[in-house]
C-alpha cells in the first residue's frame, strides 16, 4: 500500500465513525426538525405534507386565518423568557464580577481553594439544587418563617412560582458559568494601568469605567454568552419555579410536544430559540474578531 | 484615594462570603433539614431522624399515614440502575468516538479540517431542548421505539464534542518532538501511537471520560424527551417526583446525591492537582 493511500485510510477510520454517528443522530435529525416547524399540523397530532408558515406566524403575528386570530401571548411568552435570560445575565454579572476581583488578590492557595469551591456545584446533580430552592421559597419556608416570626409581614409572601424564581433559580445554576470566564480576564488585568490612570489623575469610578471595565470586557461578553443561551431555552428551572404560572418558551415547547401533540408549532418555537442563539453567537464573534483586529 | 481602597477591600471580601454563602448556605440546609423528623413540612423542624434515609434505602417499608407515598424504593433503585447503564456506555462510545475525531484533527491537514473544529462546537451550543425535541421527531419517524438504546444515541450526540474538546486541548499541550524522535529511532506509526501519544494523552482521555460520565449522570432536558414510557433516569425520577409535589424523601435522596458528587468531584480535582 502506498503511503499516502495508508494514511488516507487511517484518517478516515479515525474520522469515520464520529463523523457518520453525527451525521445521522445530529445533523438529520436537527434538519427534519427545521422542515417539520413548516408543515401543518395534522388534526390528530401528526403532521401534513404542506408548506405552511403559520406556525411562526402563530408567534410573529400572522396566524393561520382559517383557524384563529392572532393571539399575542406566544410573543409575550417569547419576549419574557428573552426578559429573564437577559435578567440572569446580569445578575449572574453582578454577583459574579466582585467576588472575580476579590479572589483574584488571593494567594495562590486561596485562589486554587476557592476556584474549587466554584467549580464544585458544577459536578453535583442539577435537580437537586433546583429543588432546595423549592424548599426555601415555599410559602412554609424558612425565608418567609423568619419574617413572619420577625413581625414584618402578616401574610407568607409568595416566592415561588414568579419571575423573580425562576430568576434567582437560574443565576444559582449557571453562576459558575459566568464567574470562571469573567475571572480569567480579571486575573489577566494589569494592575500598572489602573495605577497610571490614578497616577494621572482619574478618580476611582473613571479608572473603573475607562481602564478596568474595558479590559476584563472580553470575559464579560463570553459569560454572558455562555449564561443567555442556555438561560432563554431553559425548561427545567421555569418548570419547576415558575410552576403553571410563569411560563417560558422551555414550558411552551415541551407543551406542543408532550400534550397538546402540536410538532409542527413546537419545532417552530424551537427554531426561535434557534435563531436567537445563532444571532447571539454571531454577534459574539463580531465583536471578538473586531477586539482582536485593534489589537485589544 | 487610600480611604476608599481601605473601605473598598474589607467591602469586597465581605461580598466574598456572601457570594460563597449564596452557593453553599442552601445545600447546608437541606441537609440538616433532610434529618427533620416532620412529615408534612419539610422546614419546620420537629425532632431530629434517620427515618427517611432509611425509607429511601429501602430498610424501612412501613408507610406512614401523612405521607402519601406512590414511589417505591425498587423504582428509585431502576432508575439509578437505568442511570449507570447509560452512563456508562455513552461514556464509552463518545470517549472512544471523541479522542478518535482530536487525533485525526491533530495528526492532518486535511480539506474541511477547520470546518470540523467549528463544528464539534455545535452540540454544546444547540440548546438541550432543542435537541431534545428534535431527536424525539427522528426517532418517532425513524420508527426506532424509545428506550435506553434512544437515551445512549441522544446523550452521545452532545458528549462526543466535549470529550473532543478536552481530549483536543490536551493534545494542544503536548510535545510534538517526542514523536519525531520515535519516528527517528525507527519506530512505525502505529508503534508511536501506542507507545509515545497515547501514554501522554491518557490524562486528557480520562478528563474527558469522566466529564461524559457526570454530564450523562446528570442530564435531564435530551434524555425527559427521549427516554419514551418505560426508562427513567435518576434525574427523570426526582423531576417527575417534584411535579407531583416534594416529600421527605427527595430529601434524603438529594442529599445522598450531594454527597456521592462531592465525593467523587473532590477526588478527581484533588487527583488532578497532584499531577500537575
Amino acid at each position: 500500500m502506498s503511503a499516502p493511500l495508508r494514511e488516507r485510510l487511517q484518517l478516515g477510520l479515525l474520522l469515520g465513525p464520529a463523523s457518520i454517528f453525527l451525521a445521522i443522530f445530529f445533523l438529520v435529525p436537527l434538519g427534519i426538525m427545521v422542515v417539520t416547524s413548516f408543515l401543518a399540523p395534522g388534526l390528530y397530532g401528526g403532521v401534513e405534507w404542506e408548506f405552511y408558515p403559520h406556525n411562526f406566524g402563530r408567534i410573529l403575528g400572522f396566524a393561520d386565518p382559517a383557524f384563529e386570530e392572532f393571539d399575542p401571548v406566544y410573543l409575550e411568552i417569547f419576549l419574557r423568557s428573552m426578559r429573564i435570560a437577559a435578567m440572569t445575565v446580569l445578575a449572574t454579572l453582578l454577583v459574579c464580577y466582585p467576588a472575580a476581583f476579590c479572589i483574584s488578590m488571593m494567594s495562590q492557595w486561596w485562589k486554587n481553594f476557592c476556584l474549587f469551591l466554584i467549580a464544585l456545584p458544577f459536578f453535583t446533580s442539577l435537580i437537586v439544587r433546583l429543588f432546595v430552592w423549592v424548599l426555601i421559597l415555599r410559602q412554609s419556608g424558612p425565608i418567609n418563617d423568619v419574617l413572619l416570626s420577625l413581625g414584618l409581614i402578616e401574610r407568607p409572601l409568595e416566592m415561588i412560582y414568579t419571575e423573580g424564581a425562576i430568576i434567582l433559580g437560574l443565576v444559582y445554576i449557571f453562576v459558575p458559568f459566568m464567574f470562571m470566564p469573567v475571572y480569567a480576564s480579571v486575573e489577566k488585568l494589569d494592575w500598572s494601568l489602573v495605577r497610571a490612570s490614578q497616577d494621572l489623575g482619574a478618580g476611582p469610578i473613571r479608572t473603573f469605567m475607562r481602564v478596568i471595565l474595558p479590559l476584563t470586557a472580553p470575559g464579560i461578553i463570553g459569560g454572558s454568552v455562555i449564561v443567555f443561551i442556555p438561560a432563554l431555552g431553559n425548561f427545567v428551572v421555569p418548570a419547576i419555579l415558575g410552576g403553571a404560572k410563569v411560563m417560558m418558551l422551555g414550558n411552551l415547547i415541551e407543551q406542543q410536544f408532550l400534550s397538546a401533540r402540536n410538532w409542527p408549532f413546537g419545532s417552530a418555537l424551537a427554531m426561535l430559540v434557534m435563531s436567537v442563539m445563532l444571532i447571539v453567537m454571531m454577534g459574539f464573534v463580531l465583536i471578538s474578531g473586531r477586539r482582536k483586529g485593534r489589537g485589544a | 484615594m487610600r480611604l476608599f481602597s481601605n473601605l473598598l477591600r474589607p467591602g469586597l471580601i465581605f461580598y466574598t462570603m456572601l457570594f460563597f454563602a449564596f452557593i453553599y448556605l442552601p445545600l447546608a440546609l437541606i441537609t440538616v433539614y433532610s434529618f427533620n423528623a416532620n412529615p408534612v413540612d419539610m422546614m419546620t423542624w420537629t425532632g431530629f431522624t434517620t427515618e427517611w434515609y432509611w425509607q429511601v434505602l429501602g430498610f424501612r417499608t412501613t408507610v406512614s399515614e401523612t405521607s402519601m407515598y406512590i414511589e417505591s424504593t425498587g423504582q428509585l433503585i431502576a432508575a439509578l440502575r437505568n442511570s449507570l447503564i447509560i452512563a456508562g456506555s455513552t461514556t464509552l462510545i463518545a470517549t472512544i468516538l471523541g479522542t478518535a475525531l482530536a487525533l485525526a484533527l491533530y495528526r492532518y491537514d486535511f480539506y474541511g479540517a477547520r470546518l470540523y473544529r467549528v463544528l464539534m462546537f455545535m452540540p454544546m451550543l444547540v440548546p438541550d431542548i432543542v435537541l431534545g425535541i428534535a431527536l424525539l421527531i427522528f426517532f418517532v419517524n425513524a420508527g426506532i421505539s424509545l428506550g435506553i438504546a434512544t437515551i445512549i444515541i441522544g446523550q452521545c450526540t452532545f458528549l462526543i464534542a466535549y470529550v473532543f474538546i478536552v481530549v483536543s486541548s490536551r493534545l494542544a499541550g503536548m510535545d510534538r518532538s517526542l514523536e519525531h524522535a520515535s519516528a527517528d529511532l525507527g519506530a512505525n506509526e502505529w508503534t508511536t501511537l501506542r507507545k509515545v501519544v497515547l501514554p501522554q494523552l491518557m490524562p486528557g482521555v480520562a478528563g474527558g471520560a469522566l466529564l461524559a460520565f457526570i454530564i450523562s449522570m446528570d442530564d435531564l432536558v435530551i434524555t425527559y424527551f427521549i427516554s419514551g414510557t418505560d426508562v427513567t433516569t435518576l434525574p427523570v425520577f426526582i423531576f417527575g417526583m417534584l411535579r407531583r409535589g416534594i416529600k421527605p424523601e427527595i430529601n434524603a435522596i438529594a442529599v445522598m446525591m450531594l454527597a456521592f458528587s462531592f465525593i467523587v468531584a473532590s477526588l478527581g480535582l484533588y487527583l488532578r492537582s497532584r499531577q500537575k
